[in-house]
């Protein structure tokens, strides 16, 4: 087993991390302790705080690098200052010195965004006096899905608006076995909400899923499962025209469904936008299912984790939980706290790295958009 | 004060130095640092704006002075681009080139 004290200063009993997020539109500041020993289920990480602010643009619009970027640098100070005073309940003077590092998402991400929090890291870090540490995105959702749900050795299905992967943990690297071949899958629902001009608060795809809630009727969708990966533009581009039919009045037969139940009293019922969301998620969701129940064939697993902003679905865990079940296997979700882009995560994942000696010189903390999550050596995992 | 942010900008036809003046009022929601026309175009309410700098804050304050730079850079450089496309040959061509497909080596082929 790895020892993850074996950096520890003389008198420490504990370690403490910042961790800043803002790969895309939520920016979100958390700090954790570890108490010192192995993370196990008698000595679980603490979460101390965990604030968040997201980025909301009007219905019908994504949201840009640039405002989002913007978003970021004007509200950061502000919920650093509420996670610390949250976390230790006194000023940011004396708050500061119990930290012992500051975790910052490097990639991948939107430019902007990540630039914005980056420069806010390298200020804390030069001002404090205290080391960086720069986090795969994608580890901190895995990880800090493992400590909250004790999975320990999960399937991991990472889904999110810009990332859609299978992953599993082989020797000291998450290894990728599936991934989305062109656009992520909470892009997907993003941009079908845009097209139904339909409200981005909370979030798009939670509007969706209420929407789909109400669907009754199955259009079938292009299903694109192509081996162990997944594309789904396709299917964006099919539904998107479906919703442009059905909003300009235009005849198409998909938009009829038949109720009939023996086939010769049918009643012809007109597609709603509802089963237009129900149809996407059935068919998007179904592909995820698929691919995760291949990948856990392939490496003899019998966990699944799903991590990422879109694993607050219901429906898609509903789902996941009917095939893992069927395999005799256990299903591990998180809810919006930990699911959603958040700074806890960095910390937890950034003080896994700092424990382990690791840290990000200054020359070194330049953020990329692209960082694929096998690029990490998991130096805190030998199993 | 020696440790007031400046800015220089060189071309072969032009060099400018941006300097801040602490005597004057700055502030952290500068005129080009604001939310872009699309999104307000779109119906967006500006909700992220900076907060207000305490007067003892020296860091927010270097941030007021960089903003005002910063504006003073980009209008800067939007007149000047916005000059370039109206009077250079290159900016025509380069428009021709992108918006009408004509071809660079026009010129040269017989």
């Amino acid at each position: 087993m790895v020892n993850l004290d074996q950096y520890l200063k003389p008198n420490q009993t504990e370690y403490y991390a910042l961790g800043l997020e803002g790969s895309a539109n939520k920016l979100g500041i958390g700090i954790i302790k570890h108490n010192i020993g192995q993370l196990t289920t008698l000595n679980k990480a603490e979460v101390l705080s965990n604030v968040r602010d997201t980025y909301i643009t009007p219905a019908g619009e994504g949201f840009l690098p640039r405002d989002t970027a913007r978003h970021h640098r004007n509200w950061v100070v502000r919920l650093i200052k509420e996670a610390l005073n949250e976390a230790f309940g006194c000023g940011l003077h004396d708050s500061f010195k119990k930290l012992d590092c500051i975790c910052f998402t490097q990639g991948p991400g939107m430019g902007a965004p990540l630039q914005s929090v980056v420069i806010a890291a390298r200020t804390l870090s030069q001002l404090w006096g205290i080391p960086m540490i720069g986090v795969n995105h994608c580890i901190g959702h895995i990880e800090m899905g493992r400590e909250i749900t004790n999975a320990m050795n999960p399937v991991v299905l990472y889904v999110s608006g810009g990332n859609t992967q299978i992953i599993a943990y082989s020797r000291q690297r998450y290894r990728i076995f599936g991934e989305t071949l062109d656009i992520a899958i909470g892009n997907c629902l993003d941009r079908f909400a845009r097209v139904l001009k339909i409200s981005n608060y909370p979030s798009p795809g939670y509007n969706i899923e209420q929407l789909a809630k109400k669907g009754k009727n199955f259009i079938e969708l292009p299903y694109t499962v192509k081996g162990m990966d997944l594309s789904m533009s396709g299917i964006l581009e099919f539904i998107e025209s479906l919703a442009n039919d059905l909003f300009n009045g235009k005849k198409n037969k998909l938009l009829i469904a038949k109720n009939g139940t023996n086939g010769t009293n049918e009643d012809e019922e007109k597609i709603t936008i509802e089963d237009l969301c129900f149809s996407l998620q059935e068919c998007l969701y179904a592909m995820l299912v698929e691919i995760t129940e291949r990948a856990m064939a392939h490496v003899n697993a019998n966990q699944v984790l799903i991590v990422g902003g879109v694993g607050c679905n219901e429906r898609l865990q509903e789902m996941m939980k009917i095939m893992v079940l069927d395999r005799n296997g256990s299903i591990f979700a998180t809810d919006e706290r930990f699911c959603i882009d958040n700074g806890i995560m960095i910390a937890h994942a950034g003080l896994l790295s700092y424990r382990m000696g690791d840290f990000t010189e200054l020359s070194e903390s330049v953020c990329t958009q692209k960082f694929r999550t096998d690029e990490v050596l998991v130096k805190w995992r030998d199993d | 004060m020696s440790s007031l942010p400046t800015a220089i900008y060189t071309s072969p036809d032009l060099t400018r130095n941006f300097h801040v003046d602490p005597s004057k009022s700055h502030t952290t929601d500068g005129v080009t640092t604001g939310p872009s026309d699309h999104v307000l175009k779109a119906g967006a309410i500006d909700k992220d704006k900076p907060s207000l700098i305490p007067t003892d804050a020296k860091i927010g304050l270097l941030r007021a002075y960089l903003t005002t730079l910063q504006d003073d850079v980009n209008l800067f450089l939007t007149k000047r681009m916005a000059h370039d496309d109206l009077n250079s040959i290159e900016g025509d061509l380069e428009r021709r080139i992108l918006d009408d497909g004509v071809d660079e080596d026009d010129d040269d082929d017989e």
